[in-house]
């Protein structure tokens, strides 16, 4: 194949008997010193590669690192910025006082302040949207979401993979089902954000004594004067948790089945000619070897999940939002039980804020200046630690149990 | 085997148990798992069927808005429009052209005093707190010395004499006094703040930042701005000496300029005449064109507003508003409009736009040629070689639109492919406009495609060497480090990057293009921060974990006994790699490429944060120079419009079909990769 390789060889120059027939090239000769040193360039060049890459991440992980863990670490007791991690997000008022001293407060501690001071005269007040407070409500929201998303998902595609593996048999039919959910799990998530919208928040059904104009079709329900009405959830937690779900779908269909396909067939056949019954091996000698297989699927689902921004920017996340999801409106005089009946739909159609919204909208959406930045930074920062604590999870689990499972 | 009493045998295998509707456990269960796996199934079917639900209504309602464009006059309307804006084009071009040669003999004084009035607004805005602070101080001062003043001359001279000063007067210009003192005292300590701050800033090298970029200083005229800027403090009224020296200067050489090229700007306010004419005649032609779009619009409304109110006054309980209701909806003009009648004005004017055409034509072309030829600016040169060849063509596209306007009708009908040809190719997605919304693909689809092209160029060279790397040449302690830190790239979240993009590359990649030895490079200096080949560089980012994962598994596929037959056939390490175990795992490196550019034609934060969100075709007359312009993408438009679209408008049915057409294409990418990646299993 490479010719040149014998031809160049330095044992060609050597000079030859005039009689003797041409005598071919020793293969086994060491190369030459050109030869060499192309081939260790070469190789640092692809070294150079590989590690250009990890520059590059690295150098985006630490200016992150950097500008962002001053905001959420302090050098004093108790080490935390206590407050960026248990407040929600508010209005910054920077402003000077007379006497010429520069205040920098939250909305809420201007207006005390104000009141305190009433005599104060306040001159050069400026506000920076989002940029007081801290960034409990976002994560609160972003941990619920991703919770939804994976019962839903895990529920789903659990069954689902262990459907598709040990019930059915091989077939084509079968084959195009397979392929229609890999092919998904490469469709862009703005279109997930889009069928979510147009599934969830526009379509899909609830129960409700008032039926909206825009309602696909409604059933009265019997005995009651209320009707299900298709006229979808709304902007809410559900409509965005599922939305992740479907999203997530195919990521967790695939890999439970891989986990599912990596038990050897011999346990079943074994556990079947004992006797038992395909729900009871599925039961006792698939599900627990393919268990820690499906936790990792899992994990991989919350970091694909919790990361993303444009499945849940229609469809669940609003910028802005006083209450924290677990404070909720009931009547006065609301028993245990009416609280109970009322809070759990009112809980799940509330919209939230999320994480990667919130950072969407400190980025993109309102003007930059100084002031923003510490927010910028240290909601990115307890992010990216959120989001890659994670992924180490998952990658951690894939590598722990591949040594440890051996048949 | 045991037998029973009754001499059958014991089915030993087999448990009875309970049926529900002739149906067992064990079927239950599966019926269970069948349920669900078809849920999944039903899910994602519902996705296309949603998608194109939305989308292919698109097209009907799309049909109805160009026949309205058609009927309303404003198509006709176009061919002016066509014409000015050519025109616009030959003029600004030649106008640029005019300003750049006479800017050229004063060019570094011109560079100069725009520096110096950039860092100096800057230096300005960073400390106007304090400066105000200042100037309020001065305020103070003086109404204090003016009440001084008061006190010392009281108004009456004659009695003042007589009098001394009571107790009172004399405690109260005391504290006067001291309080002037103590004004003085903060004026002071916040002056030498103020200078301060001016130099703690000037001494900083970001100042030069915010330059207009493009221009280059030497050190020398960085000191002088220093200088001047330092100079400007609050209070201090003249200019600095050199900045002024300056400004005289560029204001001689510039008439001497202007004095020789009176030829050149006369003729480009000819120019910009010759056009008045036929842009007033345009204006009165959108002015007839818009009222008939609002009449066209109101009737296609009607129908639906007569419904709401009948309905309305069924609801009524009262006789009489029920009455005034339904007299309110006859009210209702429910005649369709007379399109002939309201486009008959602008037939009427087809003779009266012929001779202004003409004319036009006429003057650009007899203009054109009196543009002097010999300019000593390189950049004004090849403007007016622009403005040459835009001239040449101008006569040919005015003839053309006097054809067309000619041979208008405003009820020729709308053939049905139109829609579906003005989506996929029109150059314009206009939306919210006062005149006519279109929704074109192309612009976003060319702002999403050469994105993903720069990722790929970006990312495939790195991605495979980093694979063959660690797949062939690197220690197994080393593949531990790089393989997993690579995969991890993977895990960090896309508006993550979109924020780094804004707040860091960008600003980085701007300064680097305003490095003076880079000027070389098509497109350097960058005007902007968001631009393509910001995002395309952190979409590379994004893609490298995948090609890397793909491209690495493929060059583990490759079989043993190839790489140990070419090493024993004496062939280097390096050799095997590049011609045994590559050509091997060819087609998985493709499939692998073609996923990462699904990947990141499909990645929507990055591209919303980064790209520059500007709807425009990227000019290709650049060159290479294309990419540092801002675009947009498909997935950044859905992303950026859907919040503020109605339910079920045009609009709402045009970002489902951007939607639609992303769906298909990544499902295509994904499918052929697949597709590959199966045949390579068989091998």
């Amino acid at each position: 194949m490479d010719h040149e390789l014998i031809l160049d060889n330095p044992d060609d120059n050597l000079p030859a008997d005039k009689d003797s027939k041409p005598v071919a090239a020793n293969p086994f000769a060491t190369s030459s010193k050109a030869r060499r040193i192309r081939e260790i360039v070469f190789s640092n060049l692809l070294r150079l590669g590989a590690y250009l890459i990890l520059l590059c991440a690295f150098y985006i992980f630490g200016d992150i690192v950097v500008k962002g863990a001053p905001v959420v670490f302090k050098t004093s007791a108790p080490f935390v910025n206590v407050d960026f991690l248990t407040k929600s997000p508010e209005t910054l008022v920077v402003f000077e006082t007379a006497d010429g001293v520069k205040h920098q407060m939250g909305f809420s501690d201007y207006t005390q302040f104000k009141k305190e001071n009433p005599t104060t005269e306040i001159v050069d007040e400026h506000t920076h949207s989002y940029s007081a407070g801290g960034i409990f409500g976002p994560l609160v929201g972003t941990a619920l979401l991703t919770g939804i998303c994976i019962v839903v998902a895990i529920f789903v595609g659990l069954t689902t993979a262990v459907y598709l593996n040990e019930y059915t048999s091989k077939g084509k039919f079968m084959d195009t089902i397979r392929l229609a959910i890999m092919n998904l799990a490469g469709v862009p998530s703005i279109v997930f954000g889009l069928f979510g919208l147009g599934l969830f928040c526009l379509v899909a059904p609830v129960i409700t004594a008032d039926v909206q104009e825009r309602a696909l079709f409604s059933i009265p329900i019997i005995f009651t004067d209320k009707y299900l009405s298709f006229q979808g959830w709304g902007q809410c937690m559900m409509a965005g948790g599922f939305t992740l779900a479907v999203m997530v779908l195919p990521v967790i269909i695939t890999a439970c089945e891989e986990s599912l396909k990596a038990i050897p067939m011999g346990f079943r056949e074994a556990s079947l000619a004992l006797g038992a019954t395909k729900w009871q091996t599925i039961q006792k000698s698939v599900l627990p070897y393919a268990f820690p297989g499906m936790l990792t699927a899992t994990i991989l689902g919350i970091t694909r999940v919790a990361g993303e921004t444009a499945p849940i920017m229609f469809t669940a996340a609003v910028a802005h939002k006083d209450k924290l999801p677990w404070q909720l409106d009931f009547a006065e005089d609301a028993s245990v039980l009416t609280k109970a009946a009322e809070g759990v739909p009112q809980f799940m159609s509330q919209s939230v804020q999320a994480m990667p919204y919130h950072i969407y909208t400190v980025a993109a959406r309102i003007p930059q200046s100084e002031y923003t930045e510490p927010m910028q930074y240290g909601s990115v920062f307890v992010f990216m630690i959120v989001v890659m604590m994670f992924a180490a999870l998952s990658v951690w689990m894939r590598i722990r149990y591949r040594k440890k499972v051996k048949w | 085997m045991s037998k029973s009493k009754s001499g059958q045998p014991q089915k030993r295998f087999q448990r009875k148990g309970f049926k529900i509707l002739g149906l067992g456990l064990q079927d239950i269960i599966k019926y269970f798992f069948g349920g669900n796996a078809s849920i999944a199934v039903v899910v994602l079917i519902l996705i296309c069927a949603f998608l194109l639900k939305e989308g292919f209504g698109f097209f009907p309602s799309y049909h109805h808005e160009l026949k309205e464009y058609r009927k309303s006059g404003q198509e006709f309307v176009a061919y002016v429009n066509q014409e000015v804006d050519a025109h616009t084009r030959i003029y600004s071009d030649s106008n640029i052209a005019y300003y750049a040669e006479l800017n050229r003999t004063s060019k570094t004084e011109d560079n100069i005093l725009s520096a110096y009035r950039s860092v100096g607004s800057f230096v300005k805005a960073s400390t106007s707190t304090r400066t105000e602070r200042l100037e309020r101080y001065f305020d103070r001062v003086e109404e204090i010395s003016e009440k001084l003043e008061d006190l010392n001359k009281p108004a009456d001279p004659a009695a003042a004499e007589a009098t001394e000063p009571t107790a009172e007067e004399k405690a109260a210009k005391k504290e006067l006094e001291e309080s002037l003192a103590d004004y003085e005292g903060r004026i002071e300590s916040l002056k030498v703040e103020v200078s301060d701050m001016r130099k703690a800033l000037l001494a900083d090298a970001s100042i030069w930042e915010h330059v207009r970029p493009g221009v280059v200083l030497n050190k020398a005229e960085k000191t002088l701005i220093r200088e001047a800027v330092m100079h400007d403090q609050p209070g201090v009224k003249e200019k600095h000496p050199d900045i002024e020296r300056l400004e005289n200067e560029i204001s001689a050489k510039k008439k001497i300029a202007a004095e020789e090229l009176i030829g050149f700007k006369e003729t480009v306010s000819a120019l910009s005449k010759a056009a008045r004419p036929l842009k007033s005649f345009q204006r009165d032609l959108k002015d007839i064109a818009s009222e008939n779009a609002r009449e066209g619009k109101k009737f296609s409304t009607a129908e639906a507003r007569y419904k709401a109110l009948l309905e309305g006054a069924e609801k009524k309980s009262d006789p009489a508003e029920k009455a005034a209701m339904i007299a309110q909806a006859e009210a209702v003009d429910r005649v369709a409009p007379d399109y002939e009648k309201l486009t008959a004005p602008l037939i009427a004017k087809v003779e009266e736009h012929a001779t202004l055409s003409r004319e036009l034509a006429a003057g650009v072309t007899r203009l054109v040629a009196t543009l002097p030829g010999d300019l000593k600016t390189e950049s004004a040169q090849l403007n007016l070689e622009r403005v040459r060849n835009n001239a040449e063509d101008f006569p040919k596209l005015a003839e053309k639109s006097r054809e067309g306007m000619e041979k208008w009708e405003y009820d020729k009908s709308v053939s049905v492919l139109r829609p579906v040809w003005a989506f996929f190719f029109g150059k314009d997605w206009v939306s919210n406009s006062s005149w006519r919304d279109f929704y074109g693909l192309l612009p976003l689809f060319t702002g999403s495609l050469l994105i993903s092209i720069i990722a790929l160029v970006v990312a495939v060279p790195f991605a495979l060497s980093a694979a063959v790397y660690v797949n062939q040449l690197a220690s197994i302690r080393e593949q531990n480090f790089v393989k997993p830190a690579i995969e991890f790239i993977e895990a960090i979240p896309s508006v993550v990057l979109g924020f780094f993009g804004i707040l860091v590359l960008g600003t980085a990649l701007r300064h680097l293009s305003q490095l003076e030895f880079l000027s070389w490079v098509p497109g350097f200096p960058m005007s902007e921060r968001l631009t393509i080949l910001n995002a395309g560089l952190l979409l590379a980012l994004m893609a490298v974990p995948t090609i890397f994962t793909l491209a690495e598994d493929a060059l583990n596929n490759v079989p043993g006994a190839l790489t140990e037959n070419s090493l024993a056939m004496g062939a280097s390490k390096l050799q095997t790699v590049l011609h045994v175990v590559f050509p091997a795992s060819a087609s998985g490196i493709i499939a692998a490429v073609l996923l990462g550019f699904g990947r990141i034609i499909g990645e929507t934060m990055v591209v919303l944060l980064v790209a520059g969100n500007k709807i425009k075709i990227p000019d290709f007359t650049e060159g290479l120079g294309v990419v540092t312009q801002p675009s947009h993408t498909m997935t950044g438009i859905i992303a950026q419009e859907l919040g503020e679209v109605d339910q079920g408008s045009l609009h709402w049915g045009a970002l489902f079909m951007v939607g639609l057409v992303l769906f298909f294409v990544s499902l295509t990418i994904n499918f052929s990769a697949q597709q590959i990646l199966k045949k390579l299993q068989k091998i």
